[in-house]
């Protein structure tokens, strides 16, 4: 989380200790290399907590609290009073756990009444309540198009481009499907221009399946919000007045710094009429401070369009 | 001195372990020598153990003696409150539920998981990000215990009986009852100013069947004045079909020979209404209502005007 001061080292150890020891007590037995896998934790780090609490204890409280050896690379562990079950599931657990699985609920292919369903009403019951409601409407293409990743196959779009203001027709083979501040993206490798590319579902406007089945592939996923960022795009500064700042919560911006009366974004720029979108938005108070081909975009974008409604084109145009 | 895992670890067994609450004094006995010798050092050490154990979440139970032992606080480890209940997953829920968290990327549901016994899984072909704040875990315990919040709002002070929290685009909203202003309300959680404060647990009954999704505006062009509000607008036949998609079949007055159309689109707030419409760019006209077409014009020649 953002923002979030994580456990510190001793609070980290003994949260991962606190899973670890009930895990290890069910086994009986498991290899170091198995265990530093799944705990994500260096073998040697492992080590170094496991043999101090074997070296814990309060006689006469607790003789010994952990009763566990390693030899040649495996732990074994014994008898043990305490630490039998994990430590119950933290606020910040328990809604994590809720929001994956509400989230993961509107994922193409998700079953109302399937396994994840279950594994929800059960988490929900553990947790007092849900309380958590997520609502992500799919784009119609969004099962086709994951679909179609699973199996690594080729699919024949029409794709309507908002930065070109254009259709084209191409033939993509979806690689990733993510969801992300409420609209869907597929990462696709490009037929067209030969590379990977990152669509918006909800401008699919057609799809048909080819039959052609593509070689795998692994794609990292981008994590929130900076995903905009890896593109190569131009970038513009814009001045808004204090009173816009959700530009800057609206739309990515690689920076915001205070001026007098106001905010000036750093933006990145996906295409001109994105651009000219903006700044309608903004209107008569922001003002485009570089590159000096922009600055007067937003006037002569409002004159543009004042010509048809001056023009009264609305008997059709 | 010990390692601070080792002392933090024998802290926890000897408070689980223990029947009656202890003291710090006592406590300090029992663990010979692991606490720093004099009074302030020790109560520092032990401070920070407690501030440890309860970030990650160890519930310690505090209780104020009587008696001879009037004043002083001791402490105690309620087994059945740190234990997490066997939630009996089947395979196949556990097997979904770990395919959930790995789509979601959660740091928190990792761990959780790990908990209730699940592995990571490798990433799947279709992930969400969510966002997060550092206010939701606590708002979804107090919705779920029924607990009343107050925090600060755009400068000023709610109370809200919070009965869901809602992800919807890019936001995570609250949704509850407004006690001052007596009526459903729905705040943005990341525009809560501080930490929102937790009342008293079952202060509250939530509606049966309550559906954050039925009181939420389902359009932002929809909060406002007037709901019923509707302005009548041309879009280019470059984008009709998007349009059309977006607002359903509903919204389409008419359809014009060259492929552009008319539609209704709620306008009741104007921001929200003349955001949607300059969306289009060059490719859409508001035709009616005459001031709202008056307004769209006037604010263009401001901007016309302002190079």
């Amino acid at each position: 989380m953002s923002g979030r001061r994580g456990p510190r080292p001793t609070g980290e150890r003994l949260r991962r200790l606190l899973v670890i020891l009930p895990w290890l007590l069910e086994r009986g037995e498991a290899s170091l290399s198995e265990m530093s896998q799944r705990f994500e934790v260096s073998e040697s780090e492992l080590v170094k907590d496991l043999e101090l609490a074997a070296m814990c204890g309060l006689p006469p409280f607790v003789d010994e609290l952990v009763d566990l050896y390693i030899d040649e690379g495996r732990v074994y562990a014994g008898v043990q009073r305490l630490f039998t079950r994990p430590l119950r599931l933290t606020a910040p657990e328990g809604f994590a756990l809720l929001a994956a699985a509400r989230v993961a609920m509107q994922l193409p292919g998700a079953d109302g009444d399937g396994a994840l369903a279950r594994a929800l009403a059960k988490l929900a019951a553990a947790l007092g309540d849900d309380a958590v409601v997520v609502d992500t409407p799919q784009p119609p293409a969004t099962a086709a198009v994951a679909d179609a990743a699973a199996k690594c196959e080729r699919l024949r779009v029409c794709y309507w481009s908002p930065a070109a203001d254009r259709r084209t027709e191409r033939e993509i083979t979806p690689r990733r499907v993510f969801v992300d501040g409420g609209a869907w993206y597929v990462i696709a490798d490009d037929h067209l221009s030969e590379q990977s590319r990152t669509y918006r579902i909800d401008r699919i406007e057609s799809w048909e399946p080819t039959g052609i089945i593509d070689s795998t592939r692994a794609v990292a996923v981008p994590k929130i919000d900076t995903w905009f960022e890896d593109a190569e795009l131009p970038i513009a500064r814009i001045r808004v007045p204090a009173s816009e700042t959700w530009v800057a919560e609206r739309y990515p911006t690689r920076s915001v710094t205070a001026v007098a009366d106001g905010w000036e974004l750093v933006v990145s720029i996906a295409s001109e009429s994105w651009l000219q979108q903006l700044l309608l938005r903004l209107g008569a108070r922001s003002q485009v401070v570089e590159p000096a081909g922009w600055i007067d975009l937003g006037p002569r974008t409002a004159r543009a369009l004042l010509v048809r409604y001056d023009a009264g084109t609305h008997a059709g145009s | 001195m010990v390692d601070a895992l080792e002392r933090v670890t024998n802290l926890v067994a000897l408070l689980m372990a223990t029947r009656v609450p202890l003291t710090l004094e006592q406590i300090a006995g029992e663990l010979h020598e692991q606490y720093p010798e004099g009074v302030a050092a020790m109560r520092g050490a032990f401070e920070r153990d407690k501030a440890l154990l309860r970030e990650i979440g160890v519930p310690l139970e505090t209780e104020v003696l009587g008696g001879s032992d009037a004043g002083r606080t001791a402490y105690r480890i309620d087994r059945a409150r740190y234990e997490l209940a066997d939630l009996a997953l089947a395979p196949d829920e556990q097997a979904a539920l770990q395919l959930a968290v790995a789509a979601a990327r959660l740091a928190d549901a990792q761990f959780g998981l790990l908990k209730l016994g699940g592995d990571r899984g490798s990433l799947p072909v279709v992930v969400a990000n969510i966002p997060e704040l550092e206010a939701l875990p606590a708002l979804r315990e107090a919705a779920a215990a029924r607990a009343e919040i107050s925090f600060g709002y755009h400068g000023s002070s709610r109370r809200l009986e919070p009965y869901a929290l809602l992800l919807r685009q890019r936001y995570w909203y609250v949704i509850g009852h407004d006690i001052d202003r007596n009526d459903v309300r729905t705040y943005r959680v990341d525009r809560i100013e501080g930490s929102p404060v937790i009342g008293k647990a079952g202060s509250f009954r939530r509606p049966d069947g309550f559906d954050p999704r039925s009181v939420f505006p389902s359009d932002p062009k929809l909060i406002g004045e007037e709901p019923s509000a509707r302005a009548d607008v041309l879009v280019d036949v470059s984008r009709a079909d998007v349009v059309v998609r977006e607002l359903g079949d509903d919204a389409v007055q008419q359809r014009r020979g060259d492929g552009s159309v008319v539609v209704a689109v709620p306008c009741a707030n104007e921001e929200a209404f003349r955001s949607w419409l300059f969306g289009l760019g060059l490719h859409a006209e508001v035709l009616s209502p005459p001031e709202l077409r008056a307004s769209v014009v006037a604010w263009l020649r401001a901007l016309a005007g302002a190079a």
